[in-house]
């Protein structure tokens, strides 16, 4: 029987992954892609793997993949025959997801059965156990304490590693994460000593929180028609490159992609509510018809809407949408103006 | 910087603008602004973390942007080619804006500017730019300052994937393209994608696939490269804010590469200098029509 704490050098580690592979599970995980950022990817080997830095886009994309078939069709005569397509279920490990976005995982859980339950998702969900990495160290646009992460969360993971000298400590947090150790058992060796599990954590990066989460909620629930939606949104471009790199924003669009006039596929592809064909009505009439409405909905979204029906804020404060903005838009500095405005007199 | 601010109060206390588009200090760096009183011209800023080309926020497919009255846009030499490029296919009147014209003897990648500017530094779109001010402009102000020389590492990339096999080439672009997530950032920070509606929006009938997969990818970069045939300006927007780090500017230097060579086209800041596209001439080489 394995203790819970356990360790394994970083040659374990190489020797782990090449059995995984041998036994056809996959390994993902951070390296570096041609134009030299860092993605999630899948690894042959330990050789590029970059645990050390934040992926420029989240781990999101392996349980909801920027595109999917869902199924495909062929007309014969007045008959449509659909083919259904096999479960994503192959077998995967997930090595070095930063908390961040590994607590992502099961905040979208939530939506993803709740109306139905999304069957990529899932299927792709229980086939994967996520190691993932107490945070390295992040930059001035992280805020993962100020949403309940913290850089040591154990949220969304399966186990959870900590570097020491001789390679990786490693602590179990789900029964799926036993299971896995004791599967591998021969490339780990107990923990020696401490009781306490894992070092602890580096001090969090922003001492005090920039807003309150609460009083942020109840100012945007009583604010929709408020001045500052218009005069945040001025140096929005509508990109969405926001929710192209958030380990949350998880909007779809389904699309029937005919290859000729017979056969073809429905995908599903990844959509933003920060573009105008998001709302845009067959009758080419627009509800929500500019980009003021748009950045107020993905605030809203993240911190009003979403915890009011799931009781969770739909956001790991990763900091890559203020990373990757093209104008310098800040998610922090919003929150912070808010929070302000509802804690000052006549607030929210 | 003292310059540019009291023009700025200036203009706005005159009433001859109600906004002023520049650039401020912002949590990473520079970014857009957009100050609308006399007291806040002390935000603006102007140094070479300056990257954006604001030129895009004049495009008239941002009906929230219609309420800021009369705006003066601070532009470097690049930015005011597209503000040209804006008024020679009529979207913009010359009238409706003041351009406050800043001296620039190149920018940095991008606005954080964790380095200062040297030749090692420098954009490489400013490598070999002529421009040191913009002559599209009513006011300019800023120091001179000396440029820094080309080719540029992008013209050179250009060359070498021509020289390519057609599949080597095929290869590079599969591996580039293969990061597109279809987010449509590249169109949306463009000052010259300013179409109402998009080909990449149409859905009856769907011209372009919306799927991220190597069909719908290819059919986006190639259409959008082909729109901006004649009418891209360089300015590398498309490429900085790529959240897959396409080399985009690639692709629109290459077709670049034949309108120059073909219809003798640069992009200029003179409105007047005639659109390759929306002009005919007897002498147009058309050898390719069948």
């Amino acid at each position: 029987m394995m203790t819970n704490a356990s360790q394994i050098t970083q040659a374990g580690l190489s020797s782990l992954v090449e059995d995984l592979r041998q036994a056809g599970i996959q390994v993902i995980g951070p390296a570096r892609v041609t134009d030299g950022a860092v993605e999630y990817q899948r690894l042959a080997d330990l050789s590029g793997w970059t645990p050390g830095v934040q992926p420029r886009r989240s781990l999101k994309e392996w349980f909801l993949p920027v595109t999917e078939p869902l199924f495909r069709y062929r007309k014969q005569g007045p008959r449509v025959l659909v083919e259904e397509l096999a479960p994503p279920d192959a077998p995967r490990v997930v090595l070095g997801a930063y908390p961040c976005d590994a607590a992502a995982l099961p905040i979208l859980d939530a939506v993803m059965g709740w109306d139905y339950r999304d069957d990529p998702w899932f299927a792709r969900r229980e086939a994967t156990v996520i190691l993932s990495q107490v945070c390295p160290g992040g930059d001035a646009s992280c805020f993962c304490t100020d949403v309940g992460i913290a850089p040591d969360s154990a949220a969304g993971a399966d186990l959870r590693m900590c570097p020491i000298e001789s390679g990786w400590r490693v602590q179990v947090e789900t029964g799926k994460g036993e299971a896995f150790l004791q599967q591998w058992s021969r490339h780990f060796q107990p923990a020696n000593g401490s009781k306490n599990p894992l070092p602890p954590a580096g001090p969090p990066r922003s001492e005090a929180p920039r807003a309150n989460p609460e009083r942020v909620r109840a100012w945007i629930e009583t604010h929709f028609e408020d001045p500052f939606w218009q005069e945040v949104a001025l140096r929005c471009h509508g990109c969405g490159g926001c929710a192209a790199v958030c380990p949350t924003c998880h909007c779809f669009d389904i699309v029937d992609e005919p290859e000729n006039p017979v056969q073809g596929a429905r995908r599903r592809n990844w959509d933003t509510c920060q573009t105008a064909l998001f709302t845009r009505h067959a009758s080419g009439h627009n509800p929500r018809e500019d980009q003021c409405g748009r950045c107020r909905q993905r605030v809203n979204h993240k911190f009003a809407i979403y915890p009011a029906r799931f009781g969770r804020i739909l956001c790991t404060g990763c900091g890559r949408c203020a990373r990757t903005c093209p104008s310098g838009q800040d998610i922090t500095e919003i929150l912070a103006r808010i929070d302000q405005w509802a804690a000052g007199p006549g607030g929210a | 910087m003292r310059e540019l601010r009291d023009l700025a109060r200036r203009l706005l206390e005159e009433g001859s603008v109600q906004t002023v588009l520049g650039w401020e200090e912002g949590p990473r760096g520079a970014r857009p602004v957009f100050v609308r009183r006399p007291e806040e011209a002390e935000r603006l800023i102007f140094d070479p973390r300056c990257v954006h080309n604001l030129a895009a926020y004049l495009s008239p497919r941002r009906p929230h942007l219609k309420g800021l009255g009369r705006i003066a846009i601070c532009v470097k030499p690049c930015d005011a080619k597209a503000v040209a490029g804006l008024i020679r296919e009529t979207q913009v009147a010359r009238d409706q804006v003041v351009l406050i014209g800043l001296r620039c003897g190149g920018v940095l990648p991008d606005p954080e500017g964790r380095e200062t500017l040297s030749g090692e530094t420098v954009a490489d779109r400013c490598r070999g730019c002529p421009d040191r001010e913009p002559r599209l402009a009513d006011h300019v102000v800023g120091t001179a300052a000396e440029g820094f020389p080309g080719p540029s590492r992008r013209q050179q990339k250009v060359e070498e994937l021509l020289a390519l096999s057609p599949d080597d080439r095929w290869r590079f672009w599969q591996q580039e393209l293969a990061r597109c997530v279809r987010c449509h950032a590249c169109r949306q920070v463009c000052p010259l994608c300013f179409c109402e509606q998009c080909i990449a929006d149409k859905t009856r009938p769907r011209w372009v696939e919306s799927s991220a997969h190597g069909r719908g990818n290819l059919a986006w970069h190639i259409s959008r490269a082909m729109h901006l045939a004649g009418r891209c300006v360089d300015c590398g927007e498309c490429e900085r804010v790529c959240p897959g780090g396409i080399p985009l500017g690639l692709l629109t230097r290459r077709v670049a590469k034949t309108v120059g060579e073909r219809f003798g086209w640069r992009p200029s800041d003179d409105p007047a200098v005639p659109s390759p596209v929306g002009t005919w001439r007897p002498e147009d080489p058309q050898e390719f029509i069948l």
